[in-house]
């Protein structure tokens, strides 16, 4: 689901030439993270024959298309120097919401906007306590978060909501010449996430916001409208995520978002090279790291290394890939 | 001489409890680089932010044009007076290009929406080139450039925009001799061309040689205007150190 056209990222253009070799392959993240997909794919390869199998591969493909749709939604906000903590829950309301009026009978293309509505007035929300009421992001979405679990919960008794139009699953589970249709939503969101960034004044505008709020504010940028459309933006993706994993499972779960879900969309947004800092990062790198998520979910239980040896490995990864960064960050930015 | 392109009557600003500006008033019209001097935390910085839309005076009035008091909400809201501006931290962006920063705010567009960066960076070039100043490829990151390099870029962003009002807060304060001679042209072309530019500095020399006004605050208050011509070194660190005392002017007409 990588995009193909050729990178923007300033420093991947220009750190190169002032640091070497070394810098070189550093400023690129996606390259570094390709060769861990590469090697945790070969490590898979040489444990299972299982794992080159169509099938399989086409597996940990649909499988991260939960991660990349999320996370395209999340790194915009990163990029823009804001952090959203309440994906988790804002996927199981676009999940839960949509499904209920499926349920009802309501036609899905209705049922699938009116969950990402849902989901969008949380992300508004969530702009309007970060921004009017003064509270850091981590913590007003962190807030948001809980609130809306318990929402959740209330609302459906804690039980699934079944059964789910064949309509409905078809979004997930069809496939257009061989392609399955989450692959293709995935791919549809990452070129528009990317187009976005990377070739719109939106795009540009939003990594000016993320790199220096006060040089945004001072040159004249409408920093709120910024800061409301991504915070609405990064609700719809995680909602959309939901909504589309729903389809996958063929049932709104109340289990399916949660706190874990929000960590992975976050991980892969860092992992991609997105800086928390703001400002810098891509939709590629995203990509190659919701894959990477996935393509751990899915060597671990080839190889029958027990389940919590997952968080073991990502959390080590994720502590590299935000090192790498701040040394990408140290090397090619001059301290004033 | 005709209405002044910029006027501050009475400028008052509080931080919380902290009073930034007590009374600033000043003109400045078009065709003359006017001054403005006075030691550290003496307001300068907050007034060319006032001006500029970045804060909002709690009480008096900034007129362009001599029009009616201006209502500005925003940094947007000033460009579209007609007032560009140099900020003291430069208000750059280190994580985008020359060429984005030169454009920030105005990114020129193709087709509606997409962003044309060709027009972009060939626009950025032109004005380094008309204002001989090398900074290197308009696709350099700013945050690769040296403190001097970034202030040059400030300033050519703020030619870029043609404006008639400049406001220009220490635009030579990280430069060397031949940066700080180059700006010196710069401000000097620019009056020519007939704008209002309002120099902040703390460099006397560079502002007896290329200021006609210069209006001296003191602890946030404008405590005396002068013709560059009339007035010497001394009077003016005099009224800087307030060992001179502050004119007694209310009505307007300094100078
Ligand atoms: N955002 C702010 N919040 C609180 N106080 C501020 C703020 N901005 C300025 N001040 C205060 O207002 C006063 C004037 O500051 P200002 O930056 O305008 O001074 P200045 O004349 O530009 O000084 P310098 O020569 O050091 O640039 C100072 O006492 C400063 O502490
Ligand atoms: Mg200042």
């Amino acid at each position: 689901m990588t995009v193909t056209a050729k990178p923007r990222d300033p420093l991947a253009e220009h750190g190169g030439e002032r640091t070497g070799v070394v810098a070189k392959v550093l400023v690129r993240q996606e390259t570094t993270l390709v060769l861990v997909v590469l090697a945790v794919g070969l490590f898979a390869w040489s444990r299972s024959s299982l794992f080159l199998s169509p099938d399989n591969l086409t597996a940990i493909l649909r499988n991260s298309v939960i991660y990349f749709v999320m996370a395209c939604g999340a790194a915009l906000l990163v990029i823009g120097g804001g952090l959203d903590f309440s994906a988790g829950a804002v996927f199981t309301l676009g999940a839960l919401s949509t499904c209920a009026l499926l349920v009802e009978g309501v036609p899905w293309p209705l049922a699938v906007l009116a969950g990402m509505a849902a989901c969008c007035a949380v992300g508004a929300v969530n702009f309007v306590v970060v921004t009017s009421l003064h509270v850091p992001p981590i913590i007003a979405t962190l807030g948001t978060f809980y609130v809306l679990t318990g929402v959740d919960n209330l609302v459906t008794g804690g039980s699934d909501v079944l059964p789910l139009p064949a309509g409905f699953q078809r979004i997930a589970q069809g496939s257009v010449l061989g392609v399955p249709n989450d692959v293709l939503i995935a791919v549809a969101v990452g070129v528009l996430f990317w187009f976005l960034l990377e070739r719109t004044r939106f795009g540009v505008n939003v990594r000016a916001l993320g790199g220096n709020r006060q040089a945004a504010v001072a040159n004249g940028l409408r920093v709120f409208r910024l800061d409301l459309a991504l915070y609405v933006i990064a609700a719809a993706t995680a909602g959309l995520a939901g909504i589309v994993y729903s389809a996958q499972v063929g049932a709104g779960q109340v289990t399916a978002g949660g706190t874990s879900t929000t960590l992975n969309a976050i991980t892969a947004v860092l992992i991609g090279g997105v800086s928390l800092m703001g400002g810098m990062g891509g939709v590629q790198g995203v990509a190659v790291g919701a894959v990477l998520l996935s393509l751990i979910d899915n060597a671990l239980v080839l190889t029958n290394i027990p389940p919590q040896y997952n968080s073991i490995v990502i959390g080590a990864i994720l502590v590299c890939a935000v090192a790498v960064d701040h040394l990408r960050r140290a090397r090619i930015y001059r301290k004033r | 001489m005709g209405a002044p392109a910029l006027r501050l009557r009475g400028v008052r600003k509080w931080f919380g409890s902290v009073s930034a500006l007590e009374d600033v008033h000043f003109d400045a019209h078009a065709g003359e680089v006017h001054a403005i001097v006075g030691d550290n935390g003496a307001g300068k910085s907050t007034t060319i932010k006032i001006v500029a839309g970045v804060h909002r005076a709690d009480e008096g009035e900034v007129l362009v044009n001599g029009g009616e008091p201006r209502h500005v909400r925003s940094a947007a809201d000033a460009q579209e007076h007609g007032i560009a501006v140099v900020h003291q931290d430069l208000a750059l962006v280190e994580c985008l290009d020359i060429a984005h920063n030169m454009a920030l705010g105005t990114l020129p567009r193709k087709f509606g929406f997409v962003l044309d960066r060709r027009r972009m960076e060939r626009e950025a070039a032109k004005v380094l080139r008309d204002l001989k100043v090398r900074v290197g490829d308009v696709r350099t990151p700013v945050g690769l450039l040296s403190g001097g390099q970034r202030q040059v870029v400030a300033v050519a962003r703020a030619v870029r925009m043609d404006k008639p009002i400049m406001l220009l807060d220490e635009p030579t304060a990280a430069l060397g001799v031949q940066e700080t001679a180059q700006v010196g042209e710069i401000i000097d072309e620019l009056r020519a061309s007939g704008k209002a530019v309002v120099l902040v500095s703390h460099d006397l020399d560079f502002v007896f040689s290329h200021a006609d006004r210069v209006t001296v605050l003191r602890l946030g208050r404008t405590v005396g205007t002068r013709l560059v011509a009339d007035v010497g070194r001394e009077e003016v660190v005099g009224l800087i150190t307030g060992a001179i005392a502050p004119d007694q002017v209310h009505d307007g007409e300094v100078a």
